[in-house]
């Protein structure tokens, strides 16, 4: 099953200037929380001059695809899946 | 004198994304691995497969099929609509992975490339194997641990191609002349690129029925006989390992097409759809640098009858507005009004803009086209279609980015 969300979500999140590397640990959405056990894919899209950072994570049981708005500095929850047929 | 096998040292590696848009799919929604999944245009039940995965390919689901065929032979399949931008940029990374490794990298398709690496024989000092082993580890590293490819090794890039079918998923084999007689026995006419059962039929007619038949026959025999024409020659020299397939070939055309969600025979409706399709084939041949003397224009009708127009017009045409007054010319000589499901626009017969001619009684076509082009600057800058004509107001996303099958330029 998938949903599409387009919710504003709360993170936390790392970078880490040693390995180079960024993290997202917790989303916050719709009054619970969810922790991130792995980033599946990360890429970025340009809409005209807008940038926009794509991540693919997951909590184990459901994939989340959350959206950061380089321009406003926003996150949005685009979509949930639980890898289920619909 | 009959051609002896190339025995030279392979230099061409072909790489080929498995399932490439469900893996990544895979690779990204990690709820997906391991499970039968199918990427489709639309996912409703006369959806095109695009991709099944190779969970799907192994219960028989094809590319090519509907939706709906795929949940007969399996209804717990998942599906899902492909997400251009996650597959370029898996695409991108490929590609650049490649780009280390030689500086003649071919991009095939979306999911495939041939790298040459006869330039720099002896700068990797390393055999092609061992590049494809590391090019794989890589993939695995950089773009994703779910992502697996093909590495098919030869001397042509025919044969690499083979190479590179022999043992999917996750292959790595070589075509030499050590070894090539023993690939031939053990596999089909068909299995060779570029011989589909039509040309099988021909070849059975000719008395070849395997592919060590194919390789038997004499250079004259494929010419004058089988192929009846220069194809035949250049069969003679693939199956031996020579090279007749490095050369570039050039856009001849652009077109888009669009198959209607709700079919119609209005005109103004149809008329929307087609700027749409304008614009965004205008906006292609722009950013070409070239301008366009050809229109042509496909309607395929509800009854499933197929209509058809192309013309040449002694302007050149350079603008979204241009073009569409002269597909909208076109559309007016249908013979009579039927319901649409699908049309096809595209221009051909290509000048390049800075050797043209002006009109001497226009003086508002530079104008034009300057205008043009700065308009899609403006939707280079601020998002597609920012600044579009009136006609596209309302019908601004209903014709989603695809990405096509075949050689990408």
């Amino acid at each position: 099953m998938i949903e599409k969300v387009f919710e504003k979500v709360s993170i936390v999140s790392s970078y880490n200037q040693e390995k180079d590397s960024f993290a997202i640990y917790k989303i916050g959405w719709r009054k619970r929380e969810y922790f991130i056990k792995q980033m599946a894919y990360h890429h970025k899209v340009r809409q005209g001059r807008n940038l926009f950072h794509i991540f693919h994570v997951t909590d184990g049981n459901l994939d989340f695809r959350i959206n950061f708005d380089t321009e406003n500095l926003k996150w949005i929850l685009e979509e949930v899946s639980d890898g289920s047929a619909d | 004198m009959d051609l002896p096998i190339n025995s030279a040292n392979p230099s061409l590696i072909h790489i080929d994304l498995n399932s490439c848009f469900a893996t990544v799919m895979q690779q990204a929604h990690i709820q997906l691995r391991g499970k039968p999944l199918v990427i489709a245009a639309y996912a409703t039940p006369n959806g095109c497969i695009l991709s099944p995965s190779i969970e799907a390919k192994k219960l028989g689901i094809k590319t090519g099929m509907r939706v709906r065929e795929a949940k007969e032979i399996y209804p717990d399949v998942i599906v899902r609509q492909s997400d251009t931008n996650l597959i370029c940029d898996a695409s991108c990374k490929f590609i650049k992975i490649c780009e280390d490794y030689s500086p003649d990298v071919t991009p095939k398709s979306i999911d495939e490339v041939v790298m040459d690496f006869s330039q720099v024989k002896n700068y990797w000092k390393k055999s092609l194997t061992e590049i494809g082993l590391e090019i794989k580890k890589r993939f695995h590293q950089e773009i994703g641990e779910w992502i697996f490819c093909n590495v098919g090794i030869s001397t042509n890039r025919m044969l690499a191609k083979l190479a590179s079918s022999l043992h999917k998923p996750d292959g790595l084999d070589v075509i030499n002349h050590k070894n090539i007689h023993q690939v031939y026995s053990s596999i089909n006419l068909t299995d060779f690129p570029g011989i589909n059962t039509r040309y099988q039929i021909r070849l059975n007619t000719a008395g070849i029925f395997t592919p060590l038949d194919f390789l038997s026959a004499r250079d004259d025999f494929l010419k004058k006989i089988v192929f009846k024409s220069i194809v035949g020659h250049y069969w003679y020299l693939r199956l031996r390992g020579y090279e007749v397939d490095d050369f570039e070939s050039t856009r001849k055309s652009f077109g888009q097409e669009y198959s209607l969600g709700e079919k119609t025979s209005d005109t103004e409706k149809l008329a929307k759809l087609i700027m749409m399709l304008t614009e965004k084939m205008g906006r292609r041949l722009r950013a070409s640098g070239q301008t366009a003397q050809g229109i042509h224009l496909g309607l395929l009708y509800d009854d499933w009858t197929f209509w058809h127009r192309g013309k040449k017009f002694s302007e050149s045409l350079y603008t979204t507005v241009e073009l569409f007054q002269k597909i909208m010319f076109i559309f007016s000589l249908q013979p009579g009004k039927k319901i649409v499901r699908k049309i096809m626009v595209s221009c051909f017969n290509f000048i390049p803009v800075d050797s043209q001619t002006l009109s001497l009684f226009e003086d508002s076509v530079e104008k034009k086209r300057k205008v043009s082009a700065a308009v899609d600057k403006i939707n280079d800058r601020y998002g597609e279609y920012v600044v579009s004509p009136a006609l596209m107001i309302e019908s601004k996303k209903v014709i989603l980015d695809r990405i096509a099958f075949g050689n990408r330029k």
